[in-house]
């Protein structure tokens, strides 16, 4: 417009002063150290390793670690230090997969119910107190049992698909509380539709406390899959993971081969802890304030 | 007049608890269905693929397995509602007899399991309150956090490797040794390893809930008022603070069924336990339908109920939670 | 139509609310009727102002007139769309929500804290998909700024980090990006400082003059209503006792409860009050 009109009552406008960046205090550097390493590590594994991780080396079936093979081979002679860091990617991958999907399918889910009148909310709620009240184990077998072969995007799906009801039974509380906010009022006034005024205005203002439960869940996804894979349900052998490599432990208990067992354990409790350890910091702290005992 | 209101309530209440365990069952049918794979395998074994089309058509004829899925769902609802839940396809027996024959089992482990965790978990709970911040609580919360990170599945193993396969001290799998069944302190070595993983793995999670709790509790104002009354911090903690987490507590409980229950699943597959777990493993990797259906329904009613009374808990026990805002698992209810 | 001997050209009208009520039902045994049969209309190019003290049911008869609640009855016709009916609204959605605008009272939970000040004025066009006149939706957005009397580096900024004063601009710079033929102003500021409150009532009238629109201006300060308004309506425990042109209703109120409310009205100097008090 020309620069007509006047301004009216306004009082002179100064430069706002530059914000002084966040203090990194008190944030998990050692755990997201270890994550880092251990994620750019299965990233770039192709850099360093030093055998084909699915190369099956007849001749060095079960063999101890040693100069050769680091942390020893498994009972089809592949090379467990080359594996793990190859079977990592997907392990992390499934993870965080999984836990994308079960987090949308949580806030459509839960911002439905939280916005939905009250007979609405209830059955929904009530539906999903009866998938919780499947035993998940069961939930998983079926549900890939219709999906078909295992694959990794089939079983990001089934652990999604399977753990989404905590986190949206606690969006739909948060949404209860907010959703007659004046700024979604005003959304609605300007004709917002549902997914609008659930991504641009709902999910920012609820995200930060269930962002403790969805790294949790990358946390639980990652461990759902190893166990999936271990009982023989999850991923097949040839495709390499922190779980399908687990699963040859049972066997191994016989032969001794201890590190078939420990190792790829012990990467995936690592990476769990550090999961669990970053997961913590985001939770809101009840010590913010002081005890009166 | 407010005894005919509750009355009501817990009438509404049931209501609901059948209607859920109706739904559960109608989905769980479909869901079972719906996956491909031969269900006469666990009936017949390798028999099927020498089998005419005849031959199959009788079986399945005989199973009730080619008429469609709604008037097969009717049939089992019938016959269900006069407690016959049909016979198992892999033990070709009634499915209620080989459930009651494994549930002692499972009860045990998950029973005594259940109890340990709960009583260990509020004993760690107090403790941490009672030395919040100094090196009792830090040290058991990191600990407690390293425990809770082991998958059961792993644990399970190591466990085994450590105690079963290199020291010799316990065995590594099933209830009993054959024919000893009756020798009480060989069930009880049996037992023990399962039920270290157990409780282990599900410990700390539950006494972190707790401590919490009871952190939440001891920043109120009336524990400042207790202590200004000169009482002593036994005294609050005891008397006070850990009878107002009683609702709490419960409602953690309840809700931690299905968490335990499924985590016993795990453990009884990986140290074939013969309990609920590895026949409900068996069953839904084998299309033994029957079976499956009688299991689900089972630990399905179990957890609904539960959930219901942790609803009576919020609504009517402890009046501060209003319905909605009733206790929450604020975590991630694992696999298993 | 002859309300308080003035004659209202039909044509004129821009709103007509008639009959409106409005009950909230808290239980099975007890209702609140929060507004009970009101009727008035506004002209184009008119500031109403709409009076009443806290609870009289201003804000329910505002929410009423923007769709937020669905009136148990009566009607709200705007440009002769009867916007109480479900039907009718849908056919003329993207029109009601662009030439009508709401700005609330709280500017600190009208504004969502976790958007920037570009976006939450942006967001109006972007959801009915209007190309905005200078190119970008940020350009636009900073000229809506300008417009409202606040600088261009505010656009990259949160609300948490504007005052009370320049939250209240942002959310009008909003409504105003839609160039609204009907603003519904709601307490817009009770909750400012008296100082901003002067500023912001200031750019209320400016801006009316400027684009002509009209202002359903709800406030229970009577000294801003003599200040802004053409006409006002007095509400009182959700009805509406009393509608008249501004300069007629504070020289002659017809109404005890309006004779009540002017009393009340602080005068600057300790000796007019006294007397005021003893004419009273």
């Amino acid at each position: 417009m020309d620069e007509r009109f006047v301004q009216v009552g306004i009082r002179p406008v100064t430069a706002l002063p530059v914000q002084e960046k966040k203090q990194y205090k008190d944030k998990p550097i050692f755990s997201m150290t270890v994550f880092m390493v251990i994620a750019m590590g299965c990233l770039f594994c192709n850099f360093f390793i030093t055998k084909d991780p699915a190369y099956m080396d007849l001749y060095n079936t079960n063999a101890a670690p040693g100069a050769e093979f680091y942390f020893g081979t498994d009972a089809m002679g592949r090379d467990i230090f080359s594996m793990i860091w190859y079977g990592g990617r997907i392990s992390l991958f499934i993870g965080f997969f999984a836990s994308v999907i079960s987090t949308v399918a949580a806030i459509v889910f839960g911002v439905f119910s939280g916005l939905a009148p009250k007979w609405a909310d209830d059955c929904l709620m009530r539906f999903t107190e009866i998938f919780l009240s499947i035993p998940s184990l069961l939930l998983v077998i079926m549900i890939q049992a219709i999906l078909g072969k295992a694959n990794v995007f089939s079983i990001s799906f089934v652990i999604g698909i399977t753990s989404w009801t905590s986190i949206a039974k606690v969006v739909r509380t948060e949404v209860k509380q907010i959703r007659d906010s004046e700024y979604v009022i005003a959304a609605r006034c300007m004709g917002a539709g549902f997914f609008r005024i659930m991504w641009r205005h709902l999910t920012p203002n609820f995200i930060s406390s269930i962002m403790f439960m969805v790294v949790m869940n990358i946390r639980a996804a990652m461990a759902a899959e190893a166990t999936l894979s271990f009982m023989g349900m999850g991923l097949p052998l040839e495709v390499i993971s922190w779980g399908s490599m687990l699963s040859l432990a049972e066997r191994s208990l016989l032969s001794g081969a201890w590190w078939i067992i420990l190792v790829p354990g012990v990467f995936l409790v690592m990476t769990l802890l550090c999961i669990t350890d970053i997961g913590n910091y985001l939770r809101k702290s009840v010590n913010n304030r002081r005890s009166n005992l | 007049m407010r005894h005919k209101n509750i009355f009501l309530y817990y009438i509404q209440k049931f209501i609901v608890f059948v209607l859920s365990v109706l739904v559960l069952s109608v989905v769980v049918f479909y869901v079972s269905r719906l996956a491909p794979g031969d269900p006469l395998y666990s009936y017949y074994g390798d028999r099927v693929e020498k089998m005419s089309d005849s031959e199959r058509e009788w079986a399945e004829n005989q199973l009730g397995l080619n008429e469609p899925i709604h008037i097969q769902y009717i049939h089992w609802f019938a016959n269900a509602i006069r407690g016959n839940f049909g016979i198992s396809y892999k033990y070709k027996t009634d499915v209620i007899k080989i459930i009651g024959g494994r549930l002692p089992n499972t009860l045990i482990l998950g029973g005594i399991g259940f109890v340990l965790i709960y009583v260990l978990a509020l004993g760690l709970g107090i403790l941490c309150t009672w030395y919040e911040d100094k090196w009792p609580d830090r040290l058991l919360c990191k600990i407690g956090t390293v425990t809770s990170c082991i998958p059961e599945f792993w644990l399970s193993i190591a466990l085994i490797f450590l105690f079963s396969i290199k020291l010799k001290l316990l065995p590594s799998s099933g209830a009993y040794s054959i024919g000893n069944g009756e020798n009480v302190i060989d069930r009880i070595s049996h037992l023990t390893l399962p039920m270290t993983v157990v409780v282990v793995s599900h410990l700390w999670y539950y006494a972190y809930m707790i401590r919490n709790k009871l952190l939440e509790e001891v920043r109120t104002e009336y524990v400042l008022l207790a202590k200004s009354k000169g009482l002593s911090k036994k005294n609050i903690l005891f008397k006070h603070c850990l009878r107002n987490i009683v609702p709490s507590y419960l409602s953690i409980m309840a809700i931690s069924v299905p968490h335990i229950l499924g985590g016993t699943y795990i453990v009884e597959t990986v140290f074939s336990y013969p309990g609920i777990g590895t026949l409900s493993y068996e069953s839904a990797r084998y299309q033994d339908y029957n079976m499956l259906m009688a299991l689900c329904i089972l630990s399905g009613a179990l957890v609904i109920l539960c959930n219901i009374v942790v609803q009576i808990v919020n609504e009517r026990i402890d009046p501060r939670m209003k319905k909605d805002e009733g206790l929450q698992v604020s975590e991630v209810i694992e696999i298993g | 139509m002859i309300v308080k001997g003035m004659v209202i050209i039909m044509a004129d009208v821009l709103l007509d609310v008639q009959h409106l009520t409005h009950f909230f039902k808290i239980n099975k045994n007890i209702t609140i009727k929060a507004v009970d049969d009101i009727s008035f209309q506004i002209r184009k190019g008119e500031i109403f102002g709409l009076v009443g003290e806290s609870g009289s049911g201003k804000s329910t008869a505002a929410r009423c007139i923007m769709n937020v609640y669905r009136p148990v009855s009566g009607k709200v016709i705007y440009k002769g769309i009867n916007t109480c009916d479900p039907v009718e609204f849908r056919q003329n959605k993207k029109l009601l929500q662009t030439s009508r605008q709401f700005i609330f009272q709280d500017s600190t939970s009208s504004l969502n804290g976790r958007m920037k000040v570009e976006d939450i004025i942006a967001e109006p066009m972007q959801i009915h998909h209007v190309r905005p006149k200078r190119g970008t939706l940020r350009s636009e957005a900073e000229f809506q700024l300008y417009y409202v009397g606040l600088d261009k580096s505010y656009l990259d900024k949160y609300p948490y980090e504007l005052s009370g004063g320049m939250r209240q601009r942002v959310a009008i710079a909003r409504a105003l990006s839609m160039e609204p033929e009907l603003l519904v102003a709601d307490e817009p500021i009770a909750a400012l400082d008296v100082s901003i409150q002067a500023q912001i009532i200031n750019l209320f009238k400016h801006l009316q003059k400027e684009h002509g629109f009209s202002i359903l201006f709800i406030a229970h300060d009577l000294a801003v209503v003599k200040y802004l308004c053409d006409r006002v309506g007095v509400m009182y425990h959700g009805r509406l006792v009393e509608v008249a042109p501004t300069e007629e209703l504070f020289e002659n109120p017809k109404h005890p409860y309006t004779k009540a409310l002017l009393s009340a009205i602080p005068v600057p100097d300790p000796r007019l009050e006294r007397v005021k008090g003893a004419v009273n």
